[in-house]
């Protein structure tokens, strides 16, 4: 079982905001924004999105396993209990990205103009 | 993601296989053959270690195949067994219990070893990702 890496490079919001060829108005390139260093609001959300993919794969490995449990098809104890964890690393390493992101965007709303 | 815990997995399942192994050899441990037939042959597993991830680690082992002991067996006096041929003679299977057991405490505790090591593994991940909280 291999399940595939949540994003291989660079979960990093870093990454996203270093890319010139992404505008803030949603992939479109715009003039100066690689020069400005506009937050790239699509390319975060890309990257979310693709790691909710992997996440949901997880997930599906796991209840398939549970499924094949249940109907006493499953040929290891283990395959389920190791992808049962996988699924909840996984999702716990999402929720915690989701929250991160929602604390800057808090932080960022709070700010006094 | 999570190497180490793909890695303990294909320890795990190579543990469950010579388990499996050890079981057959053990069941089979008392199976007796006519002279002219081949004796039960024990099963025992190769592994190789898997192919290294691009950083040189995370290969994992798994199983390469099964060998067979010699189906020769040894050859028993056992006149009153219904397969005896005609000098009393029957044909066990060449499993030696004491080496079985032994391996079966291994296979036990390697099992054990690397469900430890996707334990682990799991309690550092989840330590990682309490960074920053509180």
């Amino acid at each position: 079982m291999n399940i595939p890496p949540i994003s291989r490079p660079g979960m990093g919001a870093a990454q996203g905001i270093a890319r010139p060829e992404m505008g803030p108005t949603g992939g479109r390139p715009s003039a100066g924004a690689g020069a400005t260093g506009a937050a790239d609001g699509a390319g975060f959300g890309a990257k979310i999105a693709d790691a909710l993919q992997s996440v949901e794969a997880s997930q599906q490995t796991a209840d398939g396993l549970a499924q094949q449990a249940a109907t006493g098809q499953l040929t290891d104890v283990h395959d389920y209990m190791i992808a049962a964890t996988r699924a909840q690393l996984a999702t716990e390493l999402t929720v915690a990205v989701r929250n991160k992101a929602l604390e800057s965007f808090n932080e960022i709303m709070r700010m006094q103009v | 993601m999570f190497h180490a815990i793909t890695t303990a997995h294909s320890g795990v399942t190579t543990m469950r296989t010579w388990m499996d192994a050890i079981s057959d050899n053990i069941a089979n441990a008392n199976t007796v053959r006519s002279t002219d037939q081949s004796a039960y042959q024990a099963r025992y597993i190769t592994v190789e270690p898997g192919q290294a991830g691009p950083d040189g680690v995370g290969g994992g082992v798994r199983v390469a195949g099964v060998e067979f002991s010699d189906p020769e067996g040894r050859l028993a006096y056992q006149p009153d067994h219904p397969l005896a041929d005609e000098n009393g003679m029957v044909r066990l299977p060449d499993v030696d219990m004491g080496v079985e057991m032994t391996s079966l405490m291994m296979s036990q505790r390697g099992y054990q070893a690397n469900l430890a090591v996707v334990e682990r593994a799991r309690d550092a991940y989840l330590a990682a990702l309490q960074l920053g909280r509180g």
